[in-house]
């Protein structure tokens, strides 16, 4: 029973290879079977020791003494992230799942991805969450540029590269955390935290350790990658993305938050500005996209900006959880549904996109079913974390309307997807994608639970009531339509006319150096930050 | 060596990647940072006069840290997989554009 971390991370790994060797078309049920073996195994672990996760402890080849030995760990927070990631691989082996034609190379690459996923979320061991980083980065590039064209291939060496960068300064902070500490267990770091000299050395790594963070989350300065990986990679590649793998970011900020707690740096207003911008950044970007892929990986960067604007402080921390988590699976089953769409129509293009509801009147409801619920309606679970962030934002004026307008912003991208709905019916050929609407249901279904039923599974699992936030309330529609209205405004008035502006902000490029260099000015202005603070 | 020298071989990595116009030079430049972290990490664990960590000796007082040599030979494998990787990708990327120059690969976007 408590060798089941490693377990999880072996069995995907040692599926991935069994598929790689014996390349034939059944190889598809033996990914099924590790998937199943996967969830029940992650079921029965986290039965067997809610509440008491300290005894569960696992210290490979019996290290266990002198916090040397790789250890892995779990909280309810690493068990919520590895459900949310199972399921999220689920629906993507389900929605790639063809009978007859299986790419066991995809498949593989596939499977390798999750089992190192998992042990990025359970390991207790600073270098090994570096090897999990690097090798998260270096088969997520292999499978955005699966397809072997060359805009999947250049997006697939950006992402490497800046990836790389962003790995290396948190290598170095590891380096410098061993130098203070003689280890690089997190647990007895965090532990270590308050009474450790060496103040300014700690606070090198943290800086460095943070812009790594930066990186791989896609905020603000650094987050060129993000597009243009997730625009050309496949639509299935790009819901795991946007779904799971910029979580990462997401995951090692809360955790390098925790290990760095004690030492109470005063970062919170500085990640709250860079949260702003990165969702301010998103959705003006978002809203100027007609490729629907860019549109969808633009809006995941404000969504990120809005999880970061809750992850910083104490009182809507909570909000930022509950968004990672509706935000995996809305933004899942938007990207699912687009590749539906882009494979039904041959187009990405959303000005040539017409007549949805009458083609596709089953996808179109998920679809809208997913930008309700990412616009934050009341009854789908956008609604909640948003509702939680900025009634606990209420008491600064300023940071309630600031996040008012990011809403707004963020809506205006749906608000332009939404022409794709109208017109005469345009399709002429047969569809065959009933099979790849099994895992939208399930994600809509997801969206659902989580907008209706929030109060109970959130009380079960962080221990935190939210019954606070009611979706029946005449204030929370209120809300909803101003800003349905503002965004419409915008789009309407402004971006619909394909003005000058719109015209020169779709075609903004960062090229790598410039990326590169915003990184180095990101780490210095961080450092800057804490030296005068 | 001073772990000076190595922030230095680290600064010269980082104005490299911040710079350079060619894929190649940027994977290179990655490659010194790595270099430079490497040097760092085992000149934190070394002393002038000690033994090699393998204990059959005896020595267990004169030795150097073990660890930071165990974690080094990690990221070396990791360095080389990811520079291998990416001039794998220069090449794809050298077939499909005819140049390896991050301005000249772009603007011509085809559909995927």
């Amino acid at each position: 029973m408590i060798n089941i971390p490693l377990l999880l991370v072996f069995i995907p790994v040692v599926a991935a290879i069994i598929i790689y060797i014996f390349k034939n078309r059944w190889m598809y049920f033996l990914a099924f079977a590790a998937q199943i073996l996967v969830t029940v195994l992650a079921v029965a672990y986290t039965i067997h020791y809610w509440g008491d996760f300290e005894s569960a402890m696992l210290f490979i080849g019996g290290w266990s003494e002198g916090d040397i030995g790789i250890s892995l760990r779990n909280d309810p927070l690493s068990i919520s992230f590895l459900f949310l990631s199972i399921f999220s691989w689920w629906m993507v082996l389900i929605y790639k799942f063809e009978p007859g034609k299986t790419d066991n190379t995809f498949l593989f690459f596939l499977m390798f991805l999750q089992g190192v996923f998992l042990g990025l979320l359970q390991t207790n061991d600073l270098f090994n969450l570096f090897v999990f980083l690097e090798l998260t980065t270096i088969i997520v590039t292999i499978l955005v540029a699966y397809q072997k064209v060359g805009s999947s291939i250049r997006a697939g060496v950006y992402y490497l590269l800046l990836n790389t960068a962003g790995a290396l300064a948190f290598l170095v902070g590891v380096i410098l955390l061993y130098n203070v500490f003689g280890t690089i267990n997190i647990e007895v770091i965090r532990n270590n935290m308050a009474g450790m000299g060496e103040y300014n050395i700690i606070q090198l790594a943290f800086v460095l350790m943070m812009a790594a963070v930066t990186v791989k989350a896609a905020l603000f300065p650094v987050f060129t990658w993000l597009p243009k990986a997730h625009g050309v990679a496949q639509s299935a590649i790009s819901a795991l993305l946007s779904g799971m793998i910029v979580k990462a970011g997401i995951y090692l900020f809360i955790r390098l938050n925790q290990m760095f707690a004690l030492a109470e740096f005063g970062y919170q207003d500085f990640f709250f500005a860079i949260g702003v911008m990165t969702a301010v950044t998103g959705a003006v970007f978002a809203m100027m996209q007609t490729n629907i892929k860019l549109l969808l990986a633009y809006s995941t960067l404000s969504q990120v900006g809005i999880i970061i604007i809750g992850l910083v402080s104490m009182e809507t921390y909570h909000g930022g959880l509950l968004h990672v988590f509706n935000h995996a699976l809305f933004k899942s089953l938007l990207f699912l549904g687009a590749g539906i769409i882009i494979s039904v129509y041959r187009t990405k293009d959303i000005t040539k996109i017409r007549g949805l509801w009458r083609s596709m009147p089953v996808v179109s409801l998920l679809m809208i079913a997913g930008m309700l619920a990412i616009s934050g309606a009341p009854f789908f679970n956008g609604y909640v974390s948003k509702a939680f962030i900025s009634t606990s934002l209420a008491d600064s004026t300023v940071r309630y309307y600031t996040f008012f307008l990011i809403n707004i912003g963020s809506t205006a991208a749906f608000i332009k997807l939404a022409q794709i709905f109208f017109g005469p019916k345009m399709l002429s050929y047969p569809m065959r994608h009933t099979a790849k609407m099994i895992p939208l249901f399930f994600i809509a279904a997801g969206c659902f639970a989580l907008g209706n039923f929030y109060v109970p599974i959130f009380d079960r699992f962080f221990g935190v009531d939210l019954s606070d936030i009611r979706a029946f309330s005449l204030s929370a529609f209120f809300d909803y339509f101003v800003t349905l209205a503002a965004a419409f405004a915008i789009v309407w008035f402004w971006v619909r006319k394909d003005g000058r502006i719109v015209r020169e902000l779709r075609k903004v490029h960062i090229s790598f150096e410039t990326a590169n260099y915003m990184f180095v000015l990101y780490i210095v202005a961080l450092g800057v930050v804490f030296v005068v603070w | 060596m001073n772990p000076i020298l190595t922030f230095v071989v680290i600064l010269i990595g980082f104005y490299g990647i911040a710079t350079s116009k060619n894929i190649i030079k940027s994977v290179f430049c990655l490659t010194i940072i790595e270099s430079g972290i490497i040097l760092l990490f085992l000149n934190l664990g070394n002393y002038e006069g000690g033994a090699i960590p393998i204990l059959s000796n005896g020595q267990i007082d004169t030795i150097v840290d073990p660890l930071p040599q165990a974690l080094m030979i990690t990221t070396i494998v990791i360095g080389s997989t990811v520079t291998a990787l990416s001039l794998m990708l220069c090449i794809k990327l050298f077939h499909h554009y005819g140049s390896i120059d991050w301005a000249k690969i772009l603007g011509r976007e085809d559909l995927s």
